[in-house]
């Protein structure tokens, strides 16, 4: 176990150098980021200053191995835009980030799941067929098409729900300013929340119902019913513990596409989170934000798929890592 | 709107007269552009000069109208071609406390030529020395490498930073906690979300009648339309044209716009190797391309026809230039004359993610131009590789759009006119390589003019020769502000041609 462990860390810092190194080799083309800080009045020598000054003056290869030697100590170049620490510009993000993929996962579960369990026990009632017909929609529509949708029904229609933005936060221990604990965040975040979750509810419903029509024709289901057990002992008890294998290891690989891919909704909802910092980084030519962040987010899938894979151990005891 | 109680104060007894003056508890304002910084010098975009200009000041600002007036600089005189005299307001604080003194002009114009802190670098390295007169502090010489004679009209961007607090902070902090000596001091910003300032009761001017101001930041076009549908913002800026039927629909909705500063117009390759070295050729262009229709059909009318880059308020604007008539008979004709009876081949490069609809109206210019026989292959790219083209100047035909942030048409000249030369900086976007000796020698000689009057009749004239004579560039349109207000927070909203939101000017009580 230990071995393996160490053997999968090391593959996981593979990963990372040849994610971040990437990214310098796409930097190469993707324009100048000194035309944007010397000034448009700016004369051909003062861009080279400003070059110089960012290291931009020097070859990919040597900017790469000047940001691995700092990125070793932690520090990954200041922001081009905010002149601040690439990573506390990405850092001061997360908490809102995190809070909508929590939100949104949370959504995705309860209703991905329960949805599912219940369409599997009648798939032919008219029910589960609008139901499954739902969920392909959920997997096909793209997100700013849900999120815009949302907006015009609920905030700009209806008047429930705000349009935009996370409302009003609390800062709770040290710098994590939450919108969880106030009526106002936790409205801002209904909208967005849903929009993030409609695509893993989706998936999730479609994979509970498939694990528990292969589950509910087992012979040990069979003698459950036979047995007189009542409905909700063999579906819950029986059935979806067994069922909710794949259906754990997807919920964990999701939450971290959740937290990477939450640009669209973010950019809809301006939800002032992580992806809505990339995308403007990208706007700006801000490298050193762009290479911070998809290390950081790298990090966390990496962190996310190792977590599943030694949870796996215990919730089926079968798999051994040797 | 519940949120805007308006409540009536005193303010009379001012020449006797009773005056009633509102305030207004708090405005919101949604913005298409994110501030970057808090550093007033550390973005030279107009969108973050607009936050910045509400709480820092220059030694000179612009009203609504684009009009320089006096700042933290009660006047100003040019003494000789290198030095601007500048007489110093007294009495003004920082809001930390601190005096404004002429130790800070020194300083802001000294941190400008920091690579690391500023986008200013072309100004902050035109600075030689800033002295006190006499030693009179303020009084204050400011001497230039190099005459410029556009050096004040450029003050009002140029904000005055205190040097004690900027050199004891990180610049990481300055660039997080502004302390300026404008109408609004810093509050909070969350970067990402919005910005928060509140009114500066001890400004030097009085205290402004808005004491909140909230800048929400949303990027996203259509959310920002339906943020203000819902009343959840006063003012937007930036109305798409895909969503202006919607908006102007909406009853709850003033719609304001106004021509913009920028001048979009087409380069033109002028070496001696392309047809468009012989100035016949050029006039054909602009005479076969219908800049109406361009406007209509293209822009859905949110544009204005232009025969200049400049716009009015830039000094060198000149009223009497007047646009070719729209005549492809004519134009045949003159490519005929110059040897191109059949036409000829040419590429035309634009951005494709850079001006509104760049993509579409290069296509509209390359079918009008079909007409007269001049075959033109569009080739339209995103601003990452265009850019970068310009500036290499290479380039046949290409769509650009420029307004001059000093208000300064030779300041323009010099970038887009003035034959390359790179010790000197002037021509770096001229890609169609104009190299024009005339034009060279007026460009040059405009810096050292000394009388304000003689500058401004040199620069017109200037502009004239190369728009109506010379044609170096075909103007095409101005591009469009628009904004929306909404109708119940009852807030009184003028543009300023620059779209700074600032608000003692933009919002009237």
């Amino acid at each position: 176990m230990g071995a393996y462990i160490v053997r999968r860390l090391g593959q996981g810092l593979l990963v990372l150098l040849a994610v971040s190194f990437i990214c310098f080799v796409i930097f190469q083309y993707m324009g100048d980021p000194a035309w944007a800080l010397a000034g448009r009045y700016a004369t051909p020598k003062q861009l080279e200053l400003v070059r110089q000054k960012l290291g931009l003056d020097k070859p990919f290869y040597i900017q790469y191995i000047i940001f691995l030697k700092n990125a070793i100590r932690g520090n990954f170049g200041m922001s081009f835009v905010s002149r601040l620490p690439a990573m506390q510009v990405i850092l001061e993000r997360l908490p809102a980030t995190f809070e909508l993929a929590f939100m949104a996962m949370l959504l995705a579960v309860t209703f991905g799941v329960g949805l599912g369990v219940l369409v599997s026990v009648s798939p032919n009632s008219l029910f589960s067929r609008l139901i499954m017909a739902g969920s392909l929609i959920g997997i096909s529509i793209p997100t700013f098409l849900t999120g815009i949708l949302l907006i015009m029904i609920f905030a700009v229609e209806l008047r429930w729900l705000p349009p935009f933005g996370r409302g009003e936060v609390i800062r709770i221990f040290g710098g994590w300013r939450s919108g969880l604990l106030t009526w106002d965040g936790f409205k801002h975040l209904i909208l967005p929340a849903f929009t993030l979750s409609t695509y893993q509810l989706a998936v999730l419903l479609r994979l509970t119902r498939a694990g528990m029509m292969e589950v509910l024709g087992e012979e040990y289901i069979k003698t459950a019913w036979a047995k007189g057990l009542p409905p909700r002992s063999v579906l819950f008890k029986h059935a979806l513990r067994n069922a909710l294998i794949p259906v754990v290891t997807m919920i964990g690989l999701q939450f971290g596409e959740l937290i990477a891919f939450s640009i669209v909704t973010e950019t809809v909802f301006q939800w002032p989170g992580m992806g809505n910092l990339l995308l403007s980084a990208i706007f700006e030519s801000d490298q050193p934000v762009i290479v911070s962040y998809i290390t950081f987010v790298s990090l966390v899938i990496l962190s996310l798929n190792l977590l599943v894979d030694l949870l796996y151990v215990f919730i089926n005891p079968k798999i051994r890592y040797a | 709107m519940r949120k805007v109680g308006i409540v009536l104060v005193a303010f009379g007894l001012f020449l006797g007269i009773g005056v009633g003056a509102q305030t207004i508890e708090k405005v919101v304002i949604g913005l298409s552009a994110p501030p970057r910084t808090m550093d007033p010098h550390g973005s030279d975009a107009d969108s973050n000069l607009s936050i910045m200009s509400n709480i820092f000041e220059g030694l000179a600002r612009r009203d609504v109208n684009g009009n320089l007036l006096p700042a933290l600089a009660v006047s100003w005189e040019r003494v000789d071609p290198y030095t601007w005299r500048f007489y110093l307001r007294k009495g003004v604080k920082f809001h930390n406390g601190n005096d404004f003194t002429w130790e800070d002009v020194a300083f802001t114009f000294e941190r400008l030529k920091d690579p690391g802190v500023s986008e200013f670098l072309a100004t902050g390295q035109l600075v030689k020395s800033v002295q006190p007169v006499d030693g009179d502090p303020w009084v204050i010489d400011i001497v230039t490498t190099r005459p410029v004679a556009w050096f004040v009209q450029n003050m009002h961007q140029i904000f005055i930073m205190d040097k004690e607090s900027t050199e004891a902070r990180s610049p990481g902090e300055v660039a997080s906690y502004p302390i300026g000596t404008g109408p609004y001091k810093f509050v909070e910003w969350i970067r990402g979300d919005h910005l928060t300032l509140v009114a500066n009761e001890d400004y030097w001017g009085g205290p402004p009648p808005v004491k909140k101001v909230v800048f929400k930041e949303i990027v996203d076009s259509f959310t920002r339309l339906a943020a203000i549908e819902t009343g959840t913002v006063d003012i937007i800026q930036d109305i798409p044209l895909e969503l202006f039927d919607r908006a102007k629909a909406n009853p709850n909705l003033l719609i304001v716009t106004r021509p913009a500063r920028r001048g979009m117009f087409l380069g033109m390759k002028q070496t001696p190797e392309y047809p468009m070295h012989d100035v016949r050729v050029r006039k054909a262009i602009y005479m076969a391309i219908n800049v109406q229709e361009l406007i209509d059909k293209v822009m859905f009318g949110h544009a204005s026809p232009a025969a200049q880059i400049a716009d009015p308020p830039t000094v060198g604007y000149n009223p009497e230039i007047k646009r070719l008539p729209y005549d492809p008979e004519t134009a045949k004709k003159l490519l005929a004359e110059a040897g191109y009876p059949d036409g000829f081949s040419v590429t035309l490069k634009a951005p494709t993610d850079r001006y509104p609809r760049d993509e579409e109206t290069a296509e509209a210019i390359a079918k009008q131009l079909a007409k007269i026989g001049i075959k033109v292959t569009v080739d339209a790219k995103p601003k990452a590789i265009y850019f970068p083209e310009v500036t290499h100047h290479d380039v046949e035909l290409y769509y650009l759009g420029w307004f001059d942030g000093a208000y300064s048409a030779m300041r323009t000249f010099t970038k887009l006119v003035h034959s390359y030369d790179e010790e000197a900086g002037f021509g770096l976007f001229n890609a169609g390589d104009i190299s024009d000796k005339l034009l060279d020698y007026l460009i040059e000689q405009s810096d050292t003019i000394v009388d304000p009057d003689l500058y401004v009749e040199w620069s017109q004239m200037t502009n004239r020769i190369a728009f109506e004579w010379k044609v170096v560039y075909i103007p095409l349109f101005y591009l469009e502000d628009s904004y929306a207000v909404y109708k119940p927070s009852g807030i009184n909203f003028t543009p300023r041609p620059d779209t700074w939101m600032t608000i003692v000017d933009v919002i009237q009580p």
